[in-house]
């Protein structure tokens, strides 16, 4: 196949391909206008920007907009909070999504079946700001669900919003019930591509349920895995500023186990506008997102080639 | 990034639909428009002769009695005002929704006034307070002529970084003799000066307004009676007793339903009333910086220095805290509504300005409390009482710019001159229709109309022209309080000294990544601070929250702002 399609010409290439590459192309030139385009407006974190001389006409100040990153101090807790948490909503995150796709894929009843996707899908669709206005009416102190049913058992009332230590695991719950839903759905179309032959075969052999999601549908979805796995650590310094501004908010008390990049300069910037430093934090997360992307990459090639990225 | 520019996209998408709309406007009102070009041409005879005394009058009854006569025709002579405009007004505020309605009729009649008068029209692009700080700053940065003029503040709209990035347009002398000459007149030369960056006017101040933005408490006077204040609250422990009071008496009523945003008010009136601090505006919300009364160019920062009192601060908090006198989650509390509350007695404590007390102590219909109960009289303790600490309002704190990206500059400044001194138009654009709106009674104050509904009829205060007014126009509302407001502003008057760094407008180039990172620290610890939700004791809180700001860098910001200080005062 290589070989023959190598003797053609590009024109050839391109005449044959035709139907193809057109369907290709709404797509080219969406990212080439929407990701490749603005590349160079990249320059405004160099410069202090000027309204009216614009990103190239204003006066070059080099690394100045980075220096209030380094001076604040919080640099690193505030990287450390942003990984962390994305490495628990990569991990918990796809995990579930595995696992809940494999429940619904062995459902016997289809009714019940497509009722309890429909149930997790739902919370996807909340919008932030509900959820955080949920989370608060759930866990309020003075009239909050959960302590009105602790105060009428007769337990005392709990205040997590003075409590920095609950809140890694309140936004992990909060993230995976509204995310589990919506990603188990890739894995779930992946097990429907699985060839019904093999699993047929594997019946005939006498394989259990068990055994055959451990040795037919869960190596067929590794390539799968790993590939959303490589294309969510792209972005694990960028956080999820929507969940955490919402479900936080602006309380100081949280801050230390709740504060990640996004929320940290919305709070800083917001009160001086600087478009240029705000640009500065963003090229900070995408080199070193560039730079987690690619040594992954490379590791996965050295392993498996067949699952890298490129 | 895609979002951004899908945003960016479908705005630019609607601009072009607004654009579109806008010129299908002008172009169905030129007949009209240049109809009204003779017309204005032929009041110019007669309007020469009246020109100078109408100018003297500058807008007083007598006035009023002949705008026919336009006082403007003489310096607009000859104005090319053949192409019908729209000229888009910028402010912060809502737009009407109950209101709608009235709020449509006045436009559409201020739009006929305008077009008869320079050919064009008004179009307000409000800016609604829901994150209000960043859609202005968002708006203004377009620079696509969106908006032409800009109602801005020097102390919280950020008039002089947008001046500097080059959102606003250099107001030349000429162009302002000429294209708004009355305000040109109005507007005395030293207040100009105020209005000047790198020797440019920017900004058009409102400087002939009488108002009182300092903040305090407005409480229930009557309930602090009971309570055994007989004269009310005159200071931060009176407040104490108060709130005491109001949790033993009234276990229902929250005393203060706070949105936990109000930390930096609460400090400063702290600082206020502990010593004879002067803050400097516009370098960053927390007014951090200032001088003294007695010293009044050597900078400092009392949340450096005054460490006792800022320790005696925290340990009131934490009594408030514990009272109970705001909700256990404050700092989460994102849908209070408090001053409403307040309006019908639900809550016993309302922190803001004084210009907000006023509407609070008049027996207004929206104020139930009076209606309910006839002994209810609401005070006000000002921050700074105790020490007689109070500095009046710097004229920038509402001024009229205009956009760098205006296509019709002139146009815009002579819409701007009509409105800020023209009777007619003024109280037209500022209280609505009279007979519908508002009206006069016999003392030439202002009152409801009959068959007045003020859900649907109050359109006062709707187009927030609080860069422009002008108290030669003004008309008193009769239902207004007079007698308490009054005497109040006497006592100001008494005590104030004039805000003393007009002219100063910090260079923050070399600092801002400082003040970015000390905004950061005051708002993680001031909030935990002024509403007393700190770990620990009093003592270490403050010790660490200097620590952190000395970490940012606020000793360089202090010295790198004395600098300044000493090249310009010095």
């Amino acid at each position: 196949m290589k070989q023959r399609k190598s003797e053609l010409t590009f024109f050839q290439k391109v005449v044959r391909s035709r139907t193809l590459l057109l369907m290709c192309l709404p797509a080219v030139i969406f990212f080439f206008a929407f990701n490749y385009m603005p590349l160079p407006g990249i320059w405004v974190a160099f410069v202090k920007y000027n309204y009216r001389n614009g990103i190239f006409g204003s006066q070059f100040i080099g690394l100045d907009n980075f220096k209030f990153l380094m001076t604040s101090g919080k640099l690193l807790e505030l990287t450390r909070n942003t990984v962390l948490y994305n490495l628990v909503f990569i991990v918990l995150g796809n995990f579930l999504a595995v696992f809940v796709a494999i429940l619904l894929n062995e459902m016997q009843s289809k009714y019940f079946k497509k009722v309890s996707q429909t149930i997790m899908f739902l919370p996807y669709f909340i919008s932030q700001v509900l959820v955080g206005i949920l989370v608060f009416n759930l866990l309020n102190y003075d009239t909050g669900f959960v302590n009105g049913i602790l105060t009428s058992l007769g337990f005392e009332r709990w205040q997590p919003y003075a409590e920095a230590g609950v809140w890694p695991v309140i936004l992990v719950i909060v993230y995976l019930w509204q995310q589990t839903g919506y990603n188990s759905v890739v894995y779930f179309a992946a097990i429907m591509g699985i060839d019904g032959e093999i699993i047929e075969a594997a019946k005939v052999d006498g394989a259990n349920g068990f055994q055959k999601i451990r040795y037919i549908i869960l190596p067929s979805l590794k390539g799968t895995i790993v590939i959303l796995l490589l294309f969510a650590l792209g972005g694990i310094v960028k956080g999820n500023f929507g969940l955490f501004y919402n479900v936080v908010g602006s309380n100081p008390m949280l801050y230390p186990t709740t504060d990640i990049i996004e929320t940290y300069v919305y709070r800083s910037t917001m009160v001086d506008f600087n478009f240029s430093r705000a640009s500065a934090v963003g090229l900070y997360q995408s080199v070193i997102g560039f730079v987690i992307v690619m040594t992954v990459n490379y590791i996965v090639k050295k392993i498996e080639p067949d699952y890298s990225l490129f | 990034m895609k979002k951004k520019l899908l945003a960016v996209l479908l705005a630019t998408t609607m601009v072009m639909g607004l654009a579109a709309c806008g010129s299908g406007n002008s172009g169905s009102s030129e007949s009209s428009g240049s109809a009204s070009t003779p017309a204005a041409e032929e009041s110019q005879a007669p309007a020469d002769e009246e020109a100078a005394p109408a100018e003297e009058a500058a807008g007083g009854e007598e006035a009023a009695a002949s705008t026919s006569d336009d006082p403007w025709a003489d310096a607009w002579a000859d104005v090319d005002t053949s192409e019908h405009v729209v000229i888009s007004y910028m402010t912060t505020g809502d737009a009407p929704t109950q209101t709608k309605e009235r709020y449509e009729e006045m436009m559409a009649k201020l739009n006929e006034i305008l077009t008869e008068r320079v050919n064009a029209e008004l179009d307000i692009y409000f800016i609604p307070w829901t994150d209000y700080l960043s859609n202005y700053n968002l708006t203004l940065a377009r620079m696509d002529g969106t908006v032409d003029l800009v109602g801005t503040a020097s102390d919280w709209l950020d008039a002089w970084p947008n001046a500097k990035n080059g959102a606003f347009l250099e107001l030349s002398e000429e162009m302002l003799q000429k294209y708004a000459p009355k305000t040109w007149a109005s507007v005395p030369a030293e207040n100009w000066e105020l209005c000047k960056y790198n020797g440019d006017i920017y900004l058009m101040p409102e400087d002939n307004y009488a108002q009182w933005t300092n903040h305090g408490f407005a409480y229930r006077l009557d309930w602090a009676k009971e309570a055994g204040l007989e004269d009310g609250v005159h200071s931060w422990e009176d407040m104490t007793t108060y709130f005491h009071y109001i949790r033993e008496a009234y276990p229902d009523i929250i005393p203060w339903d706070s949105d936990g945003t109000q930390y930096g008010q609460m400090s400063g009136g702290w600082i206020s009333s502990h010593s004879d601090y002067v803050s400097i505006d516009g370098i960053n919300s927390g007014a951090m910086w200032g001088g003294k009364r007695s010293d009044l160019y050597t900078v400092y920062s009392p949340y450096m220095t005054d460490t006792d009192s800022l320790i005696e601060y925290a340990k009131m908090m934490k009594e408030w805290d514990e009272m109970g006198v705001w909700r256990t989650d404050v700092l989460n509390n994102t849908s209070s509504t408090n001053r409403d509350d307040f309006r019908v007695g639900k809550v016993a404590a309302e922190q803001h300005h004084t210009q907000t007390w006023t509407g609070l102590v008049s027996h207004t219909e929206n104020n139930t409390i009076y209606q309910t109960d006839e002994d209810a009289d609401v005070g006000f303790f000002y921050f700074g009482e105790e020490s007689g600490n109070v500095t009046a309002l710097n004229i920038t704190h509402g001024a009229m710019a205009v956009s760098a990206g205006s296509a019709n500059p002139e146009r815009a400044l002579m819409v701007y001159d009509l409105i800020r001194n023209d009777p007619d138009i003024y109280m037209l654009f500022n209280y609505g229709i009279q007979g519908i709106s508002w009206d006069l009674d016999e003392n030439g104050m202002k009152i409801t109309p009959e068959g007045y509904n003020p859900d649907t009829d109050n359109i006062a205060g709707t187009v927030n022209f609080w860069w422009g007014r002008n108290d030669d126009l003004e008309i008193k509302d009769a239902t207004m309080n007079w007698d308490r407001i009054d005497e109040l502003y006497a006592e100001y008057d008494k005590i104030k000294i004039p805000y003393p760094y007009g002219q100063f407008i910090p260079d923050v180039t070399s600092i801002d990544a400082y003040i970015s990172n000390i905004n950061e620290v005051f708002e993680n610890y001031m909030k935990q601070i002024s509403f007393g939700k700190y770990k620990g004791t009093a003592e270490e809180i403050v010790a660490e929250f200097q620590s952190a700001l000395e970490a940012a860098g606020i000793n360089e910001v202090t010295a790198e702002l004395q600098r300044q200080f000493d090249e310009l005062y010095k």
